[in-house]
């Protein structure tokens, strides 16, 4: 295969919820890592270069601010991205997307694959893990002008006739269908098992380059109206008891399990 | 106001959309017309016609996403409405992230709440984090959103007499559907059971999940489960599956087994007591249970299935 844009996010990482003061989520200090299906993504992408050529490039958009600090906190995140696969790495940096509105963050993603060259095949996750937009394939390729397949389960590339053929999950049925590329696709969970990376991928990431994308390299003028803000973001508590049943035996446990729930009125029988 | 879009590739979206407008014209904002537009398979105009909807666009149900996007792209040009509403699906969402990105449109989607509402803005609220924390974001209009499936439900419908059908223009596209395979389905409702057990990948083979099946029987309950279990290894089809992005549940007793507690699963289960069964001591599930029990379930569940028999 030619070439493929993996679009990853580096998102906040729901498994590791931080507050910052009572219930706002602190998305300074909160913990990152890649978008989960993200990495299933670039995991077909690379499956793609390994049997048929080509390079594999990677684009992610720094959602989440101040850019310098996030910058250096997802450097290991960065190199992670090459250790599994992708041949170079971009990051776009701007102001206009911090907070990660899927608006702004689909334009700055088309403005870049078309500023670093021409691909074949545009891949991304269903949806990122923390925002959950699920339109980021959808919008990247209307603007840039090409058709979408989304919620990709499987999918084969076909070089004689330079198409391919994917299978989508939707919610009542699978859907197959054939594609001539240039096309954008989004891939479901199940699409394969990522790789973990081996110790000689993680060594190699550190001689790919990893390059940064400005407001300026991409055109973006600094100032314009927000359309769409994020104003606040809370976590919802979780209020549980948290007792652990314990007992020299399991049928002391099992005993001691359905009087609880008895008590809790909770069992029919 | 003016003239609201609403897109529906399955008939639920009609409704859950007017039940939005409806909470938006409790905020004080009007709308004079609505322009239905869905596909010629769901299109029961019957019903489409005791929701209000003057105009009603259809496309062939074998459209691909970019042709229906840019089709109602023809129709936002014409008719500039101020809000293009469905409810938040697979297709809705692809399609209307395409239009989206079309017009250069904001587009919020899987909305559960409306927070306010002026002429040219509105606040909402939707799920962010896996189910684990709220965004509330505020969008100018015109924009494009999709509202989480039954959250809205509309009491007073304005029956119109007329409603004028055209078709949806359609342009060719380079994507070929080849072949629709219905999914399998039990119809069981899940969201409706009083008591849930939950299985997860702690269960070595699909046989294995008699064992669950017995538990719930005696209970009297359903038995539902994680993404894996439906999705990755399709032992039990997608109406058990619990998930944010599936089924929602609300029992009042929840027992989670072999479940390692997913933030994605668990925010979907709203119930009063959770129970969860792990080998695992460090398994997230157990904060977010209220009874946790260490153990084996190959070994546990036998023994809870013969008290509960003798019982």
């Amino acid at each position: 295969m030619p070439n493929i844009a993996a679009f990853v996010k580096i998102s906040l990482d729901p498994n590791m919820i931080r507050t910052a003061g009572d219930d706002k989520i602190d998305t300074v200090n909160m913990q990152m890592s890649i978008s989960e299906y993200d990495k299933n993504a670039l995991e077909e992408a690379v499956k793609l270069k390994e049997k048929y050529g080509g390079k594999v490039i990677a684009f992610t958009a720094l959602t989440w601010g101040p850019i310098d600090k996030k910058l250096k906190d997802t450097e290991v995140i960065q190199r992670e991205i090459l250790a599994r696969g992708a041949d170079e790495l971009y990051v776009i940096t701007s102001n206009l997307i911090l907070n990660s509105s899927p608006l702004y963050t689909s334009i700055l993603l088309a403005q870049a694959v078309k500023k670093v060259g021409n691909f074949d095949l545009y891949i991304t996750g269903e949806s990122s893990m923390d925002i959950g937009s699920s339109q980021i394939s959808s919008r990247v390729a209307s603007i840039l002008g090409l058709p979408v397949i989304t919620y990709v389960r499987e999918l084969e590339y076909d070089p004689q006739n330079n198409l391919i053929r994917a299978t989508r999950d939707l919610e009542d049925s699978y859907v197959k269908v054939e594609a001539e590329l240039p096309v954008v696709i989004s891939v479901t969970g199940e699409i394969n098992q990522a790789r973990i990376p081996t110790l000689l991928q993680i060594r190699r990431a550190f001689s790919k380059p990893v390059k940064i994308l400005t407001d300026k390299d991409l055109n973006i003028p600094e100032q314009q109206l927000l359309l769409h803000k994020r104003e606040d973001l809370k976590v919802i508590k979780i209020n549980r008891k948290n007792i652990i049943l314990e007992g020299k035996s399991l049928d002391e446990i099992a005993d001691k399990l359905i009087s609880k729930l008895r008590e809790e009125g909770v069992l029919k029988v | 106001m003016s003239t609201v879009l609403i897109f529906s590739n399955n008939p639920q979206s009609f409704t859950d959309a007017i039940g939005f407008l409806e909470v938006l014209k409790q905020k004080g904002l009007n709308v004079d017309k609505i322009i239905g537009v869905t596909s010629n398979n769901s299109a029961n105009t019957e019903d489409i016609k005791k929701l209000g909807i003057l105009e009603l666009y259809l496309y062939d149900s074998k459209s691909t996403d970019d042709q229906i996007a840019k089709g109602l792209f023809q129709l936002v040009k014409k008719f500039s409405p101020n809000i293009i509403l469905s409810s938040s699906s697979k297709t809705n969402n692809s399609i209307l992230a395409y239009l989206s990105g079309l017009l250069s449109l904001p587009m919020l989607t899987e909305i559960s709440d409306l927070l306010n509402a002026t002429s040219d803005t509105l606040t909402l609220s939707r799920s962010v984090l896996a189910g684990r924390a709220y965004s509330i974001e505020s969008v100018k209009l015109p924009a494009i959103i999709t509202i989480t499936p039954k959250k809205f439900t509309p009491s007073n419908l304005a029956a119109t007499n007329d409603i004028k059908l055209d078709n949806l223009p359609l342009q060719d596209t380079t994507v070929k559907i080849v072949e629709v395979t219905p999914k399998k389905r039990e119809g069981v409702k899940i969201e409706d059971a009083e008591i849930v057990v939950g299985v997860g990948r702690g269960f070595k083979s699909k046989e294995d999940l008699k064992l669950a099946f017995e538990l719930a029987s005696l209970l009297g309950g359903e038995v539902g489960c994680s993404r894996p279990i439906a999705a990755d290894l399709r032992w039990l089809p997608e109406d058990r599956w619990i998930g944010i992005s599936m089924k929602k549940i609300r029992p009042k007793l929840y027992i989670a087994i072999g479940i390692s507690g997913a933030p994605q699963h668990m925010s979907a289960v709203d119930a009063k007591i959770i129970v969860a069964v792990n080998k695992d001591k460090n398994a997230s599930i157990f904060s977010y249970s209220d009874y946790g029990i260490v153990a084996d379930l190959y070994q546990f569940l036998p023994i809870l299935i013969n008290k509960l028999k003798k019982k």
